[in-house]
């Protein structure tokens, strides 16, 4: 996968992949909700017509459909993305970052430390 | 669940839980048949012959030759945790020497879409039928039952005895030559 990366342009590169804690949180909750659905139906379905396979076959498309809808990092699962603690005073300005803005407000603390 | 790669393992593993939670509950819906049907059974052709078992210790042993009649409809044993059955036909009998002996004579595979009704005329065993030593001439009460081994999805193996038995009464002579 490494080689590929700088290979790639920028538009592709900067397509968002992440999920937030709370789309996570959710995309596993969905894929469970969606798996159990199908599993009941297939078991009933399956007790119909006095065919097991009928039931699992009935799982897979389930398993199939969850997939689509959370090993993709849909854009829904981006909806509550972490909110950052506002950046202390000593920090630098030039630090819009949120991240970034953290990593100062380490090293701040880590100067202080050793004074 | 933060990266592709680990959905897609907590998404297999879920699903395997899940197969596994529902083989579980089709066994549970058929934990409680009985797998019993009705068989009738009927010999046509019952003679004894007397002579040595190459096969054992060559002694001059009792060979039963019969010839059967079987009919049964299995059918309703079959349901969807059930793969095939696993048919054989018992003789059962006393002998002085011997308490308690069995022989199978015949068996067959029935598989899950074959024709479960089965309607035998005249039919020769599969098996010899040898004795361990002289216990068949003039023996009236030989038991012929026909059993089953129940294969499943899931669960357990049960060994069910068909309803129904046909009682042998071999001759008191021993039939000599070629028959």
């Amino acid at each position: 996968m490494e080689y590929i990366l700088p290979f790639l342009p920028e538009k592709i590169k900067n397509l968002p992949i992440h999920m937030d804690f709370d789309g996570q949180k959710r995309a596993e909750r969905y894929f469970q909700i969606i798996i159990i659905l199908f599993a009941v139906v297939g078991f009933v379905w399956g007790y119909i017509t006095q065919q097991f396979s009928q039931t699992l076959y009935i799982l897979f498309a389930g398993v199939t459909v969850s997939a689509l809808l959370t090993l993709i990092p849909w854009s829904i699962y981006r909806r509550k993305p972490l909110q950052w603690q506002a950046v202390l005073d000593q920090a630098s300005k030039g630090a819009s970052q949120q991240g970034s803005a953290n990593m100062t407000q380490l090293k701040t603390k880590k100067k202080k430390l050793k004074d | 669940m933060n990266s592709f790669t680990s959905r897609l393992n907590s998404l297999f593993a879920f699903t395997l839980s899940v197969m596994a939670a529902l083989t579980f509950c089709c066994f549970l819906t058929t934990v409680f048949n009985d797998h019993i049907r009705p068989v009738e059974l009927n010999v046509a052709k019952v003679l004894v012959k007397n002579v040595p078992d190459y096969s054992a210790d060559r002694e001059r042993s009792d060979l039963g030759l019969i010839t059967f009649d079987l009919s049964t409809d299995l059918q309703p044993i079959f349901n969807w945790n059930v793969k095939q059955l696993f048919l054989y036909l018992t003789a059962e009998y006393k002998t002085s020497e011997h308490a308690l002996n069995q022989v199978v004579l015949w068996d067959k595979i029935v598989e899950r879409g074959d024709n479960t009704i089965l309607d035998l005329k005249n039919a020769h065993t599969k098996y010899y039928f040898w004795d361990f030593g002289n216990g068949l001439k003039g023996n009236s009460n030989v038991t012929l039952t026909l059993s089953w081994n129940v294969i499943p999805n899931a669960g357990t193996l049960p060994k069910v005895q068909g309803s129904g038995s046909h009682k042998i009464v071999f001759p008191d002579q021993y039939t000599s030559g070629r028959i």
